[in-house]
C-alpha cells in the first residue's frame, strides 16, 4: 500500500537576522544586517502508512512543527520533497488540503466571539459539505467530545480543554483522512487530555485515518501512537516501536520493592543502584539483562514483600535519546 | 453544486459571521461611523470658511459641501482596511490554519471588507439622507446614467484600493512594518486622493504628480463624477482607463508579492 505520508530528505534553513545587543548592535543592524542559516530540518526521510499514529518528539526547536508544517504545504521545502495523500502539499491546491486538517495547540480557526457552530457552518462552506453530511457530523463530533451543552455559547466562554474539543470538531468536519496535529492537548487538565486522546483513536479506527502528532506529554505518545519519530536539531534520531526504543536506549531496570522489616540500604545496596529508599519502599535499578537474575537472588536473600520489574520513566529514555543525539551533533 | 453556488455560499458564510462579530462591538461601530463623518466634515469647515460669499478654484460653498459628501460616501464605500489584518495574521501565525484550508485568505479579506462597507456606507448613506433633506446644497440630481458610471467608478475603485492595502499587508512577509508603510500611504492619500481637498485646488506641480500615479483613481475620480457638472467622453475615457490600468498593476503586484512571501513565509514556532 501507497504511504500516506512520505518524507524524503526533507529540509528546510531559515536565514535569521543576527544582532549584537543594546542600541549600538541595533543601529549597526540597520546598515549593516548580518545573517545567519539556521538548519531546521535536516535531511529527514520517513513513511508512514494509512491508519498509523505517529508521534513526533523532541524538545522545543527540535523541528517538529517546521515538519509539520511542510508536510500541510504551509512551508516551502529548502531541498527535498514530500508526498502526502498522494499529493506534493506545495502544488496539491484545494483538493490536497480536502484531504488534510491542521490543528495548531496554540492557535485556534473558531471565531472568538461567536459560538463553535458558526465556525462549524463556515466550514461547511469552505469545504461544501451538504446540509445532511453536515448535521450527522456534527452529531457525531459533538457526541464523541462531549459537546453538546457546549456549541451554542462564544468561544470566549469556553474552557481550554472545551475548546479544544470544539477545534478538532471543526477541523474534521470535512473528515479528513490524514491528520496533523501540533500539541493538541497543550496545557489541558489531565481528564481533558484523556478525553482528546480517546476522541483521536475513535476517530482513526472509524475512518482508517492517518495521524501524525507532536506532544510534550508522554501519555499523549503511549495511550496513542504505534510508533514515534525522534527529532533534535533538525536530524531524526529515531523512528520506530517505543517499547524497541525502551530496549535500545535504556541499559538498566527499576526493581520496584516493598521490603518487609530489617532490611538497610547497605544490605540492598549490594544487589545494584539504590535509586530511593523510604523503608518499606525501594527502588533500585539494574543492569536490563541482569534484571531477571538479580531478582531471584534478592526474594531468596531479602524479606521482600511486594517486587515489580518496570523499565526507567519514559521521559528518562526519551531525554537520554534527545541527549544521545545531541551528543552525536557536537 | 454549480461553482457559483458554492461560492455564493461561501461569500454569504463570511459575511454573515462578520455581521455576527460587528454585533459584538457596537460601540466600536459608532466610532467608525463617527471617524469617517469628522475628516470630511473638518475638511468642509475649512473650505467653507475660505471660500465665503465667493469661489475658490471654480468651487462655491455649495460646490464643496456636494464634494466633501461625496468623499465621505465615495470614501466609505471604497475604503481598505485589509492590511492590518493580514499584517497580524502573517506575524501572529493566524494564516497557518487559513493556508492549510481550500480557500485563498484572499477571499475572507474581500467578504470582511464587503461586510464592513455595506455597514459604513448604509450608515453614512442615511447621514447623507437626513442632510439632504435639509440642506438643497448636498442633494444629487436624479441620472441614471450618471449614477451608473458612477457605479462603475465606485467599483473599480474599491476593487483598487482593497488589492493596494493587501498588497502592502503581504508586505508583512518581509517587514515588521507593513502597517507604516500603510499609513504613510494613507498620509500621502489625504492629499493626493483629493481627501482634503479637491484636485483642482492642489498645487499645479503636486496636481501633475498625483495625474501620474493611482491616487486619483482610489477617490477624486468617482467623486468628480458623482458631484461634478460635466460627463465629457475624453473626462470618463482617461478616468476609467487610469483606473484600469492601476487596477491591473496592483493585482500584478499582488500575485507577484503572494507567490514570492508564501516561498519566503517563516511561519511563526518552530
Amino acid at each position: 500500500m501507497a504511504a500516506a505520508i512520505a518524507a524524503q530528505q526533507l529540509s528546510k534553513d531559515f536565514r535569521v537576522k543576527v544582532r549584537d545587543p543594546g542600541l549600538r548592535g541595533a543601529v549597526a543592524a540597520l546598515f549593516r544586517p548580518r545573517y545567519r542559516t539556521v538548519r531546521a530540518v535536516r535531511a529527514v526521510s520517513f513513511e508512514i502508512a494509512p491508519g498509523e499514529i505517529v508521534a513526533f518528539l523532541g524538545p522545543n526547536g527540535a523541528g517538529k512543527t517546521t515538519t509539520l508544517k511542510m508536510l500541510a504545504g504551509l512551508l516551502y521545502p529548502s531541498a527535498g520533497s514530500t508526498r502526502v495523500a498522494g499529493f506534493d502539499p506545495w502544488t496539491g491546491g484545494s483538493e490536497f488540503k480536502r484531504r488534510i486538517a491542521l490543528v495548531l495547540g496554540n492557535r485556534q480557526q473558531l471565531v472568538w466571539d461567536l459560538p463553535a457552530l458558526e465556525t462549524f457552518q463556515l466550514n461547511r462552506a469552505i469545504y461544501d459539505i451538504p446540509r445532511l453530511d453536515f448535521q450527522a457530523r456534527v452529531e457525531e463530533l459533538s457526541d464523541l467530545l462531549g459537546l453538546a451543552d457546549v456549541l451554542d455559547k462564544p468561544v470566549r466562554q469556553l474552557s481550554l480543554g472545551e475548546r479544544m474539543k470544539c477545534e478538532l470538531a471543526a477541523a474534521l468536519l470535512h473528515r479528513p483522512p490524514i491528520l496533523f496535529l501540533d500539541e493538541p492537548t497543550l496545557g489541558l487538565d489531565v481528564s481533558a487530555q484523556d478525553a482528546i486522546r480517546r476522541f483521536l483513536s475513535a476517530y482513526r479506527d472509524r475512518y482508517g485515518a492517518t495521524i501524525l502528532l507532536t506532544s510534550h506529554y508522554m501519555q499523549d505518545v503511549t495511550a496513542l501512537a504505534s510508533r514515534v519519530l525522534i527529532i533534535n536539531r533538525g536530524r531524526l534520531l529515531y523512528d520506530g516501536a517505543l517499547e524497541a526504543l525502551v530496549a535500545r536506549i535504556a541499559r538498566t531496570k527499576r526493581l520496584e520493592l516493598v521490603l518487609g522489616d530489617g532490611v538497610t540500604e547497605q544490605r540492598l545496596a549490594v544487589f545494584g543502584t539504590v535509586k530511593s529508599f523510604r523503608a518499606p519502599n525501594a527502588v533500585l535499578e539494574v543492569p536490563r539483562a541482569e534484571a531477571a537474575a538479580t531478582s531471584a537472588r534478592l526474594l531468596a536473600a531479602l524479606p521482600v514483600v511486594d517486587l515489580s520489574i518496570e523499565d526507567p520513566p519514559i521521559e528518562d529514555v526519551i531525554r537520554q535519546a534527545f541527549a544521545a543525539g545531541g551528543e552525536a551533533e557536537e | 453544486m454549480s461553482p457559483v453556488a458554492v461560492w455564493t455560499r461561501r461569500y454569504g458564510a463570511m459575511i454573515r459571521n462578520a455581521w455576527l462579530v460587528d454585533l459584538q462591538y457596537r460601540a466600536s461601530i459608532v466610532l467608525w461611523v463617527l471617524w469617517g463623518v469628522t475628516e470630511p466634515v473638518i475638511a468642509l469647515g475649512i473650505w467653507w470658511a475660505i471660500a465665503g460669499d465667493g469661489a475658490v478654484g471654480g468651487y462655491a460653498r455649495d460646490d464643496f459641501a456636494r464634494y466633501f459628501f461625496g468623499v465621505m460616501l465615495v470614501n466609505a464605500l471604497t475604503i481598505a482596511w485589509d492590511s492590518w489584518q493580514l499584517d497580524r495574521w502573517i506575524r501572529e501565525g493566524d494564516l497557518n490554519y487559513r493556508l492549510a484550508r481550500p480557500l485563498n485568505p484572499l477571499h475572507e479579506s474581500l467578504a470582511d471588507n464587503l461586510a464592513y462597507k455595506v455597514r459604513g456606507a448604509g450608515t453614512i448613506l442615511v447621514v447623507w439622507l437626513a442632510a439632504a433633506s435639509v440642506w438643497p446644497a448636498v442633494r444629487l440630481p436624479f441620472d441614471p446614467t450618471r449614477w451608473a458610471w458612477v457605479a462603475l467608478a465606485v467599483a473599480l475603485a474599491a476593487a483598487m484600493r482593497f488589492f493596494i492595502s493587501y498588497t502592502t499587508g503581504l508586505l508583512a512577509f518581509w517587514t515588521t512594518r507593513a502597517t507604516a508603510i500603510m499609513e504613510l500611504h494613507a498620509g500621502v492619500g489625504m492629499f493626493l486622493a483629493g481627501r482634503v481637498a479637491p484636485l483642482a485646488l492642489l498645487p499645479p506641480v503636486v496636481a501633475s504628480v498625483a495625474q501620474l500615479l493611482w491616487f486619483p483613481y482610489m477617490l477624486a475620480f468617482p467623486v468628480e463624477l458623482l458631484t461634478g457638472a460635466s460627463l465629457t467622453s475624453d473626462k470618463l475615457l482617461r478616468g476609467f482607463a487610469g483606473q484600469i490600468v492601476w487596477l491591473v498593476i496592483w493585482i500584478a503586484a499582488y500575485r507577484l508579492a503572494w507567490r514570492r512571501g508564501l516561498q519566503r513565509y517563516g511561519a511563526v514556532g518552530g
